[in-house]
Parts: structure tokens; sequence; C-alpha cells
């Protein structure tokens, strides 16, 4: 492969391009989904190709292929050179590229058991058991388990000298149960996953999670449906702060879309033209970090040959850094910080969340409970409704307790929170010892839209919303 | 950028090298994409991008088993891998209830799907087409400060072919072309956008889009802040058609499972107002999802989902209909979102079919739009949804932000414009609450997802300020 990424980039080089990369992929990716113990689908997916962006004249142009012969990636690399001059008839200034450090290197992903190691029947003998796990009761009606694997070896290589190979292997399973009691249903859903191979989900205990997920849709019956609370502390968990940093840090953080290029659909961010203001209390700390081993958001380099680190996205409340791409990093004038991915071969890299996450404090989970007179302790993402700015946030929960007097009262059910996002980071006055980083397996951006898989998370919170009633 | 591949021909070796194989059924559904984006932003072309695509599902039935497997590798040795990688996985994947892979039906040709003019437009004309966009909204007026969208132009074709003797093609031309524009004055600021889904070219211009984006943005400006509690709310086709959408989606067996019950064993209830007809209708000419077969080869048909306010049918493909004792509808499409796989404009071969409605149209009645608006004493009328979810998907709690196009109307006029506002309220009480039908059906929606709808008027939902 390597001959044939240095046929088209100096190729693209003799075309008169000022910049070119390419992407050769080879995909094995897998998918299982079982539904009330019936294995109902089985999705074995093998595919290679290249993805080829060049610049010039100052713009960019793009094109993928399946056709790995020479002539195939000759005749894409010209339709991206001639798209890039198109593009320029329509620029203001000619994209510049922050440096980097040119790499060549070799990353692989730790696996100990290779998805393509296991027999068919292995694989969805566990999650047929998985799934009939969760049917503790018979109020218990529908359980669904979906489980999926990407296996992606990738070389990337630049005109500017960069050979970076990347062996991934990721994987994730989403758990759901509905349980219905009368006219009411109520469900409850989880998701474990990581980087590396199928051990990560033996060492999770599956089994246990399953049975949990069963009963706690049963209990949710029992539940009862949240009062609508104004300006009242909420307590979150790990797994519900994933979401919330998710969308109200990550996507607001991401450059292209502080420079406006994500309007159309995406949206923009509040906190444009913020950088070094404190919008935040001083207890919150939110970095993005793809170097963390066995995450879904796990790289050592992005998809412009980037060497990856942390980020600190902000410091004690601080508004501190923005993802980028070498592009943005030459508009904002900071070092590129490795913001690049795609999802595959077929699409041009945008810049995305690796693994987003508040830093931990010194609370204890108990003693956040304790010190909290009257609010809600909501745990486990659901759906978030978010503005184009990142401003005005509702995000559901999977559960909650109320909080009376420092203790876990009544279980609540269909609990949904929404504040406004500085409102919100100014009121965080209590953040946990208990980090985590889960696994959020679809965020969306793009167009064409692109489905990547990244980690997100942080430890318990605290904070000021409001809650709405059922 | 063209590939030259048979795909009649390769699926009839995937069927060959399957009876080889000794598989009981097999099926081939062969498909190839071209999609090209030119994407704007700052009133600049951002980038140029394009995807070829092609390859190939196969679906196996085999000792009361089913599998699947995916290649982009149409060689015979890939298309043989692709079918021991099915058959492998049919032999683990068995069935508590009889399948068997559709029957032949007869297709009817659905006019306005394909136009050569979309599938040979050259690239850099297609670059210049986007940029009119922009330049229209910056001409229409100097508050116009800054543009950004997209336009994709898609190309399909595919070929269906199964050993019961299903042996169908089809092919497509999609343009997808949206703008957002934001206009300024003073320290005011607001938006306007306009996305819309053609198949053919004449019915793309890209002046009346930009123009549209442009208006909307400009008359937002200086908009005060709405007082929380519920209104009398007009939305038009750009908002109508995610109303029209979401009991359409929502009747798939499939997503009724792993989604939202909302409308589970609810056939025959009333469950929206006694004008509200809502259809699947593939064979509906020249709308986004018009097409004479589905992912299964099989003829689509109309399928009324709510009549009058009655809901009536589900939508099934093969695999759904054999499990629920009924008949596939036609609606056996390849879509929804597997990891690894962006959600394609395209024809997608790496998934396999689920139940899912592609075109849905909410009929006009027999308001006209204008009548909707002087018959309102006090509402509000909506132009644009943005990021629009069931927050509570088994209730149907429903809310929307109301980016911008939020507008005041008193005594039958529109009198100013809202603030940045959020709709929060239920999905089934929004279906039972529309009052009011306008005849002027037209095509809206979002992110590449688009549907056919009138103005339509609810006579109370909840709306809250979100700034």
């Amino acid at each position: 492969m390597e001959d044939l990424a240095e046929f088209v980039v100096n190729f693209a080089s003799k075309l008169g391009a000022t910049y070119a990369d390419i992407r050769i992929e080879e995909h094995y990716d897998e998918n299982i989904e079982v539904m009330n113990g019936v294995p109902e689908k089985h999705v074995i997916i093998r595919k290679k190709g290249a993805g080829i962006r060049v610049l010039a004249d100052g713009a960019w142009g793009f094109q993928s292929t399946t056709d790995l012969t020479r002539e195939g990636l000759k005749k894409a690399t010209e339709i991206a050179f001639k798209v890039a001059k198109a593009s320029s008839k329509h620029l203001k200034e000619p994209v510049k590229l922050a440096p980097i450090k040119v790499a060549k290197d070799h990353v692989k992903v730790k696996v100990e058991k290779d998805i393509e190691d296991m027999s068919a029947e292995e694989k969805i003998g566990c999650c047929i058991e998985w799934d009939k796990t969760m049917k503790v009761s018979e109020e218990v009606k529908r359980t669904s388990t979906n489980f999926s694997c990407v296996k992606v070896n990738k070389l990337f290589a630049s005109s500017e000298g960069a050979l970076i190979r990347f062996e991934n292997h990721v994987l994730w399973v989403f758990i759901n149960s509905f349980a219905k009691r009368n006219d009411l249903i109520q469900s409850y859903s989880w998701i474990e996953g990581g980087s590396g191979g199928f051990e990560l989900l033996e060492k999770v205990n599956m089994h246990k999670l399953a049975e949990k997920v069963g009963k706690k849709s049963v209990e949710l019956l029992d539940a009862e449906a949240a009062p609508k609370m104004e300006k009242v502390y909420a307590v979150m968990e790990s797994d519900y702060v994933a979401l919330l940093v998710h969308e109200i840090v990550g996507h607001p953080s991401e450059a292209d879309r502080v420079l406006e290029r994500e309007a159309a659909w995406a949206g923009t961010t509040w906190w444009k033209g913020l950088e070094g203001q404190k919008i935040g209390s001083d207890l919150l700390t939110v970095y993005d970090d793809p170097t963390v081993e066995g995450t879904l958001g796990f790289y050592l380099y992005d998809d412009e040959g980037t060497p990856a680190r942390r980020k600190v996205l902000i410091e004690n409340g601080v508004l501190k850094e923005r993802m980028h791409s070498r592009e943005t990093a030459a508009i904002f004038g900071v070092e590129p910080n490795a913001g690049m991915r795609a999802i595959t071969y077929e699409f041009i890299p945008l810049i995305r969340m690796s693994n987003t996450f508040i830093a931990k404090g010194d609370w204890k989970r108990d003693e956040i409970i304790e010190e909290t007179k009257r609010g809600v302790y909501v745990i486990g993402m659901k759906q978030p409704s978010i503005d184009d700015k990142r401003y005005n946030w509702t995000i559901s929960a999977q559960e909650g307790y109320l909080i009376e007097n420092g203790e876990l009262t009544k279980h609540l059910r269909d609990v949904a929170l929404m504040a406004i996002a500085p409102e919100f980071f100014k009121s965080i006055d209590a953040v946990g010892d208990d980090l985590e980083i889960r696994s959020v397996p679809g965020c969306g951006k793009g167009t064409p839209m692109q489905g990547l898989y990244v980690g997100n998370g942080g430890p318990t919170i605290r904070g000021i919303v409001n809650v709405l009633g059922v | 950028m063209e590939i030259k591949v048979n795909l009649e021909e390769r699926t009839e070796k995937a069927i060959e090298l399957g009876s080889k194989l000794g598989i009981d059924e097999v099926e081939a559904y062969a498909v190839w994409n071209k999609v090209f984006t030119v994407r704007m932003a700052n009133n600049i072309i951002l980038e140029s991008k394009g995807v070829l695509d092609i390859g190939m599902g196969i679906r196996v039935v085999h000792r009361e088993g089913i599998g699947f497997s995916a290649t982009a590798d149409l060689s015979d040795e890939g298309i043989r891998k692709a079918l021991e990688n099915a058959l492998n996985s049919a032999k683990n994947r068995k069935l508590p209830f009889k399948y068997s892979l559709p029957e032949p039906t007869t297709p009817k040709k659905v006019e306005g799907t394909f136009d050569p003019k979309v599938a040979n437009l050259p690239e850099d004309e297609a670059v210049e087409l986007a940029y009119k966009m922009v330049e229209a909204a910056l001409e229409y007026d100097k508050k116009v400060r800054d543009n950004s969208g997209e336009l994709d132009i898609i190309v399909y074709h595919v070929h269906v072919r199964n050993s019961k003797g299903v042996n169908v093609s089809d092919h497509g031309t999609k343009i997808e072309a949206s703008l957002n524009t934001i206009a300024k004055s003073g320290v005011e600021e607001s938006e306007g956008f306009k996305a819309k889904g053609f198949r053919m070219l004449k019915n793309f211009n890209p002046e009346d889009i930009g123009v549209k984006a442009a208006e909307l943005a400009v008359k937002s400006l200086g908009g005060e802040k709405i007082e929380p509690a519920e209104y009398t709310v007009i939305l038009s086709p750009s908002t109508s058609t995610t109303i029209a959408t979401y009991p359409v989606f929502l009747v798939s067996p499939y997503f009724m499972k792993t989604y939202s019950p909302l409308f589970e064993g609810k056939l025959g209830e009333t469950v929206a107002h006694e004008k509200f007809t809502v259809l699947e209708d593939p064979t509906w000419p020249g709308l986004w999802g018009s097409c004479s077969i589905d992912d299964e080869g099989v003829a689509t048909r109309r399928i009324p989902v709510i009549e009058n306010g009655v809901l009536k049918n589900y939508v099934y493909d093969s695999f759904y209909a054999s499990m629920e004792g009924k008949q596939s509808t036609g609606s056996g499409f390849r879509t929804g979102f597997v990891v690894g796989v962006g959600i394609f404009p395209g024809k997608n071969y790496v998934l396999e079919p689920l139940p899912y409605a592609v075109n849905p149209v909410l009929l006009p009645g027999d308001w006209k739009r204008d009548e909707v608006l002087q018959e309102t004493k006090e509402g509000v009328l909506l132009e644009r949804f943005h990021y629009t979810r069931l927050t509570n998907p088994t209730r149907g709690d429903f809310t929307s932000v109301l980016r911008f196009g939020v507008f005041k109307i008193k005594n039958g006029e529109i009198v100013g414009a809202y603030k940045k506002s959020r709709l929060v309220d239920n999905l089934l009480n929004i279906l039972k609450n529309v009052d009011a039908i306008a005849d002027d059906l037209d095509i809206g929606g979002s992110w590449g997802d688009y549907a056919a709808a009138p103005t339509i008027r609810i006579s109370k939902a909840r709306i809250i300020p979100a700034e």
C-alpha cells in the first residue's frame, strides 16, 4: 500500500497541488442485533478504498474511490485536483496549513480477543445470552442488544513525507429493556465499549449489567413521574455527564463551529471570542484527550498525521483551547492539536471530539448527595436537544431520584433537565473523584453525515438546572 | 468519475456462486453510488468532495437461518467470500419463524426520479451552481453578512436479484441544497435558512434558495423574547414536514421495538385530528424518496399511515412481515445507522433491509395558507426546527429548538419576530391539536431527510424562551 500512497501524493504534486494526502483503509465491520432473544441481524462488512485530499490554488478538493489500481487512484486524484481548482474561484484567502512534526509510525491497538478470530456462534451466542438476561420478569416486554465492532487498518501518507499506519479495533454493545404495566411503558438502556478486543466486554461482566438493565426498566414502573422543579440542584452521575459534556463542551469547542463553518446544520457556538475568559466555576476543567488507551476515542495521530496530545478545553472555569485542524490552527495562530478524523476513506476529515471529559475533583459522590438539601440525582444518558449555539440545552436521563435533606428518597421516571450553558457552568459547585470515560458511539457531524464513535465522561458533578415536569 | 461495473451481471454471478455452495436462497443487492458535495461557509467555497461507492450486500436463507454480508470487492473471489460469511452467519442465526426471500412483483415506473442532466452534471458546474445560492443571498440585502450551506449531487444505480426470481433495477438522481444566512443590523443578529431536496435539475433554482434564506434572516431581526405559554402555532412546510415524518417513521415495527412504541397496538385508533392524513408513498412522482422498488426489489406502493386521524397501517419489509404474519408493503429499505457507515444519501449496500418509510406525504387540506394566517387572532408562525427530538420516546415528549423564523401573529397578520425559542410539547397532543391544513404542499425537512407537507395550524402547543 505504501507504494500506492507514495504514487498518489507524488502525482498530485506533479499536477500542481501544493499539498496532498491519502488514506488507504481496509475495514472489517460487524454488527449483531438481537431482539427478544432472537438474532435479527448479523452484518459483516469488508471494504477497502482510498480518500485523496489535495490543496490546489489554495482550495480543498477530495475524492474517494474503491479502485485501488494506479489508474483508479490517478483518476481520483485528477478529480480532487480539478474540483479544488473550481472551488478556488470562490475563496477570499488561500488555505494555509499550520506546520506539524511530520511522522513515520505504526500504531496498533492492543487486542487480546480479535473479533475476526471468534466464531459467529460465540459472538451471536453472547448477544443472545445478554438479551435473554434482561428478561427478568413478565413485565419486561421487549429487549434488544446491538453489538458493533469496527476494525480498520489505515495507512496515511502526505506530500510532506508522513507515513503512518494505524490498526484500530473498537467495539461496543447497546442493551435496552422495555417494561410495561397497564398503559405505562418504561425503558432503560446502557452502552459499554472501548478500543480493544472482545475482552473489554468480558471484563465488565455483561451478564450482570444486562440483569441490572432489565431490573431497572421494571423498577421504573413503580417510580414517580418527575415533578417540575425550577432552579434546583442536579447531581449527575458519569454516564449522564458524558452526554452533557459531549453536547455543551465538546461540540462548541470544535474550531470549525467557532468559525461558523458548521452553521447550516450543526450550528455555531455561544463562546466565540471568549478565549481566555472565565465561563464557568473554578471547579470546571475539561479535557479532550485521544491518548487514553482503551477508550472509543483513542488514537495517536489524527487523519492529517498530526501527533495527538491532551487538549485543555477549559481550565478552572477559563476557556483555554479549541479542537483544531491544521487549517483552523493556522487561522487562530496556534499549534495544531490533532482534531481531524473521518469515519472511513469515503469521507473528508472533520474536526471531531476524541475523549472529552470533565476532570475529576475531590468530592466523594455520597458527600455531594449528603450536602444537597433539595434536588435530583440523575443517572444515565438518554436523549439530547441542544440549540445551535450550545447555549440552551435539554437532556433526558435513564432515571432519577429526588434528593431531600441529603438523602435519595423517591425514585423518578421521565426525568429531563434543562438549563442555559453559561449559567449552568458557573453553578457547578461540587465535582467528584469518580471519573469515568464512557462510550458514545453515535456522534453525528458533517454533510454527508459521518457517525463517529467517541469517548465522553466525567465524575459525579452538581449544578443548578430546571427539571421539566411530566 | 466513472467506474464501469455491470451490476446485473455481478448479481447473477452471486446467485450462481450461492447455488454452487448449496445455499437454499440468495439475494444480491448491488449498488453504484456517486455523491458530490460542495460545502460553503463564510461566503466562500470551503471544500468540494466526491464519493464513489460500489458494493454488494448479500443475504442468504439457509436451513431456517438467515445471514448477511457486504463487500466492496465485486470480483468472483470477493463475492464468494461474502457468500461464505453470510452462510456462516445463517448457520448461527436460526429464526423462530419461517422466512423466505421475497417473490417477484410487478413494479410500476415512478416518474421524476432520474434526470440525466443531474447524472452528467460536471463537478465544476456544480460548484458554480452552489455558489449562486451565496451570491443571491448577498445581493438580497446589505444586512446579509454570512452564508453557509451545501449542495449535494447524488446519482445511484441498483440491481436486486434473488434466487426466487426477483431481478430488477432502479436508478435515481437527487439534489440536496441548503443555505443558512446570517443577517446583522447594529448589534442585532439573526439567521435564515432554506433547504430542499430535488430529483430533477429543472426544479432546482439556486437563486431561490439564496433569496428565501436571506429573506427569513432579515425578517427575523429585532425579535422580542417570547413569554412561556401555550400558543396557537402555524407550521410552514419547512417545519410541518417534521410533524408529518415522525408518525410515518414510528410505524416501522423495527423502530417500535427499538426506539418508540408510541403507535404500537393502536391500529384503528384515532391518533390525530380528523382532517390529518399522512401517507408513506414512494410512488408519488418526483419527491425525495420516490422509487419504484424497495431495497428487496419489491414494488413500492401508497400506504395510508394515518387517514382522517385514524392510524391505519404499519410499514413492512419481508422479514418483519414474516415475523408478524403479514405481507411486505414494499418498505424494505437499507437505511438507518450503523457505525462505520455515514448516513449515506445514496443507496447503502452494507445494511440489511429494515421496514422503513422513505417518502412521507401529509395530504393538503382545503385552506389557503393566507386564510390560515388571517384566521389566527393570536399565534406564532414557525419556519425552522433545529435539533428536534422525542426526549421521551415512550411517551412522545417532543422538543425542538426554534432557532429563528419565529413570528408573532396578531389579528391575522405577522406583526414581528421572536428571539430563539423552544417548542416543548407532546407529539400525540400536537397531532390531535391540528385544526387547519392548507393546500400549499411543499418539500421540507432537514439534514438529508425530506418529506412533503402543507402549512398546518396547531390549536395549542407550549413554547418557552431559549435565550
